[in-house]
């Protein structure tokens, strides 16, 4: 188990002792603290010596953010399984005992992830579920087996529900610069899955297998209720910008980054694949500066090209507005 | 109910080069004559293997157009009729849902055997509304070719335990025994101190050739230039693929060890050719070659995917390392390498002697035949089918959350 951690010490004490909860205890727990200044670091090491497992602690001498310090624990891991741990969360206990069971019954998956129960700052139950929140629960419970394309398209996995075979590992270490993309990040959950989904197959537990906490300082965003609302709207209000030239740049670099690694060992479909979305992403980039016209919007939206995701009739209306108005604000810096 | 003579019907699609059209075949020659009578009924065509089948086994190519080509259900319900059939055994999806159909719609009423050997379970673990449909209202039995294949059964599909039956392939030895070599080593010329390497498997991505690739380039040069890597299959069937392994032949300097040597007219004399043999599959549901290696008496690496790999891979007849692994395939090339002529020529001998006590296709046509006397009500689940234990009883319950 990879533990990133962060100012965490009001949290990590309930994660920890769900781990050592766990019905299959971990062969071992590789914990990165990004400089915290709390009591996070002492929290881990008062853990480690009653854990019944070994506990690597590392402290990381600069900061590194969440993407380049989980790079950084998934250099460390021996595990030919290793599973992601964010610092506010609460597993249920057999959580690592399914993943592994579910690795057991098939060879080919590279990958597995689950759904989680959603709870508050405090711990109360929220009774809404993770991937109904990201918008991704119709799809996954309609694929317990993800198409491959579908990871290239948009963003399904939140990393502490996540587990990966070690080849997943090796294929996606080191973390490529795309990935730092300024106007397009990608976090390591989204690389792995990528990656996961190119060397092999991806499987989605609809069980919850954890309870995932949604408080105001957590990284990975949860929409619940208005704040959805208020995002969806903000999205609306970016239609015709001229940052999302930059963002599907980006993210077409990105893909074509996970083709190549999927290309190193051997899945040349899968790269295929990859490159066919990282095309129409660069395709999207284009749009507005002459050579993609709103025909061209139209055609690739016949041809399913803007498919897998439930925003995409908001994603083809952007892209037609694009392509006929200039972009409503000048070209800017990214936010830091 | 008694019967003198049961008259069974193979149903397949067609009788093209295939795992399971092979399946289907060596069956239809090996049920016992004394107490079968064989039919076998192609849905929609012929296909080499029609030259494979005993003489005395009928043949009838339907010639259908389409799944749902009602002329054809309804000739196939005449020659049904007319042949005085008492088990169907109907091989993959496809053909099955064609008879099933017909058993709905009642225009037969033989027994119905359905023998699944479908190899994407990985990707698609689902069961639509007309599969489900088709198993529970028009198959009186299961045999799945793989466990994971009866554990979807029962658990997806909704298809009985007690009618789902874990049936493993079988090899016709015989045909093995009796290969004359061919002329490998002067044909590309192999030197006489290299051990002759082979694969028998399409250039198509579930065979995952690159993990080979990769796996020589990870063992010892010295080691390296004592094999040479001959891969026997269809060319051009999949030309992305293809060129991409090409690529990564040259890429990673292994165009001195890998021959890609293309289709070959006869595997049994081609694997009497071969010091040894391989398979680097992602996934698979047999794999029928890996009893080809063994009834050719080779010592064998096969990654641990599907029944058969699965079935061996504890009776010290060949490595049988992860798939997608190419350190560990890698180790298992080494130690296949390092090993003397002698230690390597025992591991084949012993794995040529467990395909003739348990997967010889005599043996496993028997167990095929015990099935049938069950679904005809000749036999009780109690008698001790062979097949029966590692059916739907091989179910593993997935850990509980809380």
């Amino acid at each position: 188990v990879v533990l990133c951690c962060f100012e965490g010490e009001r949290w990590l004490p309930a994660l920890l002792a769900s781990i050592a909860d766990q019905t299959l205890l971990p062969d071992e727990l590789v914990v990165c603290d990004d400089g915290s200044t709390d009591r996070s670091v002492a929290i881990v090491e008062r853990f480690a010596e009653t854990a019944p497992f070994t506990v690597r602690i590392e402290r990381n001498p600069e900061r590194l953010g969440s993407t380049r310090n989980f790079a950084h624990g998934l250099s460390l891991a021996h595990g030919r399984v290793v599973a992601l741990a964010d610092q506010d969360d609460v597993w249920y206990p057999g959580k690592l005992a399914v993943m592994a069971w579910e690795f057991e019954q098939d060879p080919t998956i590279s990958m597995v992830f689950s759904d989680a129960d959603l709870m508050d700052s405090s711990g109360t139950p929220l009774g809404r579920k993770l991937w109904d929140t990201r918008l991704v629960g119709r799809t996954l419970r309609r694929h317990a087996v993800v198409p491959e394309d579908l990871f290239a398209r948009r963003a399904l996995t939140t990393g502490c529900t996540m587990a990966f075979r070690r080849r997943v590992v090796d294929a996606a270490l080191p973390f490529p610069e795309e990935l730092d993309d300024p106007w397009a990040p990608m976090r390591h959950d989204r690389w792995l899955s990528l990656v996961a989904a190119a060397v092999g197959t991806v499987r989605a537990i609809e069980e919850p297998l954890l309870a995932f906490r949604v408080h105001p300082n957590q990284e990975t965003g949860v929409l619940v209720g208005s704040q959805l609302h208020r995002a969806l709207a903000r999205a609306a209000t970016r239609v015709g910008r001229h940052s999302n030239k930059h963002e599907h740049a980006g993210r077409a670099a990105q893909l074509r980054a996970a083709a190549q690694r999927a290309d190193l060992v051997g899945d040349f479909r899968e790269a295929a694949t990859l490159r066919t979305v990282a095309d129409h992403q660069a395709a999207r980039a284009a749009i507005g500066e002459g050579n993609q016209r709103a025909s061209d919007v139209v055609r690739a939206a016949l041809a399913g090209a803007y498919r897998g995701d439930p925003l995409s009739p908001l994603a083809v209306g952007a892209d037609l507005v694009r392509s006929v108005l200039p972009a409503v604000d000048a070209p800017q810096e990214p936010a830091p | 109910v008694t019967l003198d003579r049961i008259d069974v019907m193979v149903v397949v699609d067609a009788l093209a080069m295939g795992g399971a059209e092979q399946v289907a075949v060596d069956h239809a020659n090996t049920f016992d004559r004394r107490t079968h009578r064989v039919h076998v009924l192609a849905t929609r065509d012929g296909g080499p293997l029609v030259d494979r089948l005993a003489d005395d086994v009928s043949l009838t190519i339907l010639g259908r157009s389409a799944t749902w080509d009602l002329r054809g259900l309804a000739r196939f319900a005449r020659i049904v009729r007319r042949s005085g059939i008492d088990v169907i055994h109907s091989h993959g999806r496809g053909a099955m849902k064609f008879v099933a159909l017909a058993r709905g719609l009642g225009l037969i009423t033989p027994r119905h055997v359905f023998h699944d050997h479908f190899g994407w379970l990985h990707l698609d673990r689902g069961a639509g509304v007309a599969l489900r449909a088709a198993m529970r209202l028009g198959v009186d039995a299961y045999l799945g070719v793989d466990a994971r294949l009866c554990s979807w059964a029962c658990t997806t599909a909704g298809m009985p335990p007690e009618r789902t039956f874990l049936c493993r392939s079988g090899v016709d030895a015989s045909r093995f025994a009796r290969a004359q070599p061919l002329p490998l080593r002067s044909e590309l010329a192999i030197r006489d101190d290299q051990l002759v390497i082979a694969m028998i498997a399409n250039l198509r991505h579930p065979k995952d050739h690159p993990t080979l690739l990769r796996a020589l380039a990870e063992i010892a040069p010295e080691l390296r230039d004592r094999v040479k890597v001959v891969i026997v299959g269809a060319l051009g069937v999949d030309p992305a693929y293809e060129a991409g392994c090409r690529a990564m032949i040259e890429r990673l300097g292994l165009a001195d060890q890998v021959v890609l040597y293309g289709p070959s007219a006869d595997p049994p004399a081609l694997l009497a050719a071969a010091d040894a043999a391989v398979l680097s599959s992602k996934n698979e549901t047999g794999p029928l070659v890996v009893l080809e290696y063994m009834a050719a008496g080779l010592p064998f690496i096969a990654t641990d995917t599907g029944e058969l790999s699965h079935a061996v891979r504890d009776l010290g007849v060949g490595f049988v390392p992860p798939p997608r692994d190419h350190l560990a395939l890698a180790a298992a090339l080494t130690e296949l390498i390092s090993m003397s002529d002698d230690e390597r020529r025992a591991m084949g001998d012993r794995g040529r002697q467990v395909v003739l006590d348990t997967f010889d296709q005599p043996i496993v046509t028997r167990q095929i035949e015990e099935v049938y006397e069950l679904v005809l009500g000749l036999r009780d689940r109690t008698d001790g089918l062979r097949s029966q234990r590692d059916g739907g009883s091989r179910i593993i319950a997935r850990p509980a959350v809380r």
